[in-house]
């Protein structure tokens, strides 16, 4: 009971003609240190599920819970709640504004009021951490970065606040796979090593699976999936109607065990699947 | 000109530098390469490798600064002939809401008609027999930012096919996609190049996707490192390494599967390759 909501409802528009429900009676918590996956087809709530986890928006019914408390529409209260709920937006480097890599990231911290130092610090912290290599880059014009630079400092302008909660909306759109494995590698990393809660949306779960243990599915604004991500997965038939598909790799599985092959089927990694197999081919 | 009249677009040593400081080498050198009339060619390669700037290129939104870019014989640098070059060669961007620009998707299927001066009863013709070949008949009326994503890439795709192309260039089309998106425009763009014959260039980080072209061209630091069927490319697992691209899941996972001491043969692809030759491994066992 860490983080979730209770019967949240979210209607876009409310009131008009283009009233349109987003959510609908959503209920679901995550644990304290998860890394948990919010899946679903364009269009299914994702985004606004995830922006009413950092008090973005306004429930239409019903609440959303941090720590035991609801989350209100208190301006105080909330502004307390994003520094501990960091949010990283789609292609978050779209709205770099700053004129340097610093600037960047030091723009939440100092918005906090504190001391120059303090934010240095701070900077230097959430740098050092995205595994950005070499100092100069502070220096640097944001938009003279790479895309997967880019996308690394749009997140350490987050972790500059010390969240506890991070919450990324499709974090790998449009990364290559060498930026796209950093950022992973970053994420499990302040998972497992720094106790970040971690919740992202997304629909490509190749990599990302093997990371998570938590998974919620949404459809046309509802749960229809919440658990483990072994008991969602599982699930690949009801997946595969919402238009979603499972990781290659967890679907080659699939097909493997459907063929008759003794394989586990709760694969999501390549080396998980190396194994499965080779000691299957002994069996057999 | 007859001799060659197969080639849509060809690359003749192209180079290409942004101005600017800061980028001691340049984004694209010695660049030859051509594409033939109805070949589909995915175009891999690292973030800042040269795929975009490659493709800017064909469609004359950038100029090659040294060496010389042709489409269907006509050079890019010929201004007065730009707007045929751009025609014959359409681009679709990663994210369609930067290239929907009309109020329905009808408007938006005869925008480049329009600026075509053609006469209304062909612009109703085509715009009619576009959207019939897209299914995207239920949508004419429909204002393009309440779409989905795949159905908006469609209406992008069809705002290009309308023009009746030789050449679709594709620029990471379904990134912003769902699973069903991505099928309903991989789908389609298949379909218009086996059924049409329409050349499509198609960049792409997903390798599931270029393993459905028929040719693959990879790129790194601005050259050109591999070119050749896919089944070749994409199988030599050391190259893209190297230049920090991975093979398809189930080419990965073969590749370990033989480490492990599974003779399975060196050119699998796609899944149901790899779940085959497992089963009859297994079979023989």
């Amino acid at each position: 009971m860490y983080i979730g909501t209770e019967q949240l409802t979210h209607t876009y528009m409310p009131g008009t003609p283009f009233a349109t429900k987003a959510l609908q009676d959503i209920t679901f918590s995550l644990q304290q240190g998860c890394f948990a996956l919010i899946i679903g087809p364009s269009g299914s709530g994702k985004s606004t599920l995830i922006q009413h986890l950092n008090g973005l928006l306004k429930p239409t019914a019903g609440r959303v819970f941090f720590a035991g408390q609801s989350i209100g529409s208190d301006k105080q209260a909330l502004l307390g709640l994003r520094k501990k709920i960091g949010l990283v937006f789609q292609m978050p480097e779209e709205q770099f504004f700053a004129e340097t890599v610093y600037d960047e990231i030091a723009f939440a911290p100092r918005n906090q009021g504190l001391t120059e130092n303090e934010v240095e610090e701070r900077v230097n912290n959430a740098f050092e951490k995205t595994g950005l290599q070499s100092a100069s880059l502070l220096k640097r014009h944001p938009f003279q970065l790479s895309a997967g630079q880019k996308r690394l400092v749009a997140i350490a302008a987050v972790l500059s606040l010390n969240p506890e909660v991070l919450i990324l909306d499709e974090p790998t759109v449009a990364l290559d796979l060498d930026s796209r494995d950093h950022l992973f590698n970053l994420l499990a990393q302040l998972n497992q090593e720094e106790g970040l809660t971690i919740i992202i949306s997304t629909h490509h779960l190749d990599h990302v699976a093997a990371l998570a243990d938590t998974a919620l599915v949404l459809k046309q604004g509802q749960l229809m999936l919440a658990g483990s991500l072994d008991e969602v997965f599982s699930r690949r038939k009801a997946l595969y109607e919402m238009g979603l598909s499972l990781p290659a790799v967890t679907e080659i599985m699939h097909s493997l065990a459907e063929r008759g092959l003794p394989v586990s089927t709760c694969v999501y990694t390549m080396q998980k699947a190396k194994q499965e197999i080779l000691a299957a081919k002994k069996r057999g | 000109m007859a001799g060659q009249s197969a080639a849509i677009i060809e690359s003749k040593d192209a180079y290409f530098s942004y101005s600017g400081d800061g980028e001691p080498s340049p984004a694209l050198s010695g660049i030859n390469f051509s594409v033939k009339r109805g070949e589909y060619v995915a175009l891999i390669g690292p973030n800042g490798s040269g795929k975009t700037t490659l493709l800017k290129l064909f469609n004359a939104l950038l100029i090659p600064s040294n060496g010389e870019v042709l489409v269907k014989g006509i050079s890019t640098t010929e201004e007065d002939k730009l707007p045929e070059v751009r025609r014959s060669c359409g681009m679709i961007f990663q994210n369609p809401d930067n290239q929907l620009v009309a109020t329905t998707v009808e408007e938006d299927l005869a925008f480049g008609l329009e600026n075509l001066a053609l006469p209304v009863s062909v612009i109703r013709k085509r715009v009619k027999a576009t959207a019939a070949l897209l299914g995207l008949e239920m949508l004419l009326k429909q204002p393009p930012h309440l779409l989905s994503g795949g159905e908006k890439q469609r209406v992008a795709i069809a705002g290009v096919l309308a023009m009746e192309p030789d050449c679709i260039l594709m620029d990471e089309p379904t990134a912003m996609l769902d699973p069903a998106g991505r099928h309903s425009v991989l789908n389609t763009v298949h379909a218009l190049n086996r059924n049409r014959g329409i050349a499509v260039i198609h960049v792409t980080h997903f390798p599931e996707e270029a393993a459905l072209a028929g040719r693959v061209l990879a790129l790194n630091e601005g050259r050109v490192v591999a070119d050749g069927a896919a089944k070749k490319v994409l199988t030599d697992l050391d190259l893209l390494h190297k230049i920090g691209l991975q093979g398809t899941t189930a080419g990965e996972l073969a590749a370990l599967l033989r480490l492990g001491g599974c003779p399975l043969p060196s050119h699998i692809l796609n899944n149901r390759e790899l779940v085959d030759n497992i089963c009859t491994l297994a079979q023989n066992n």
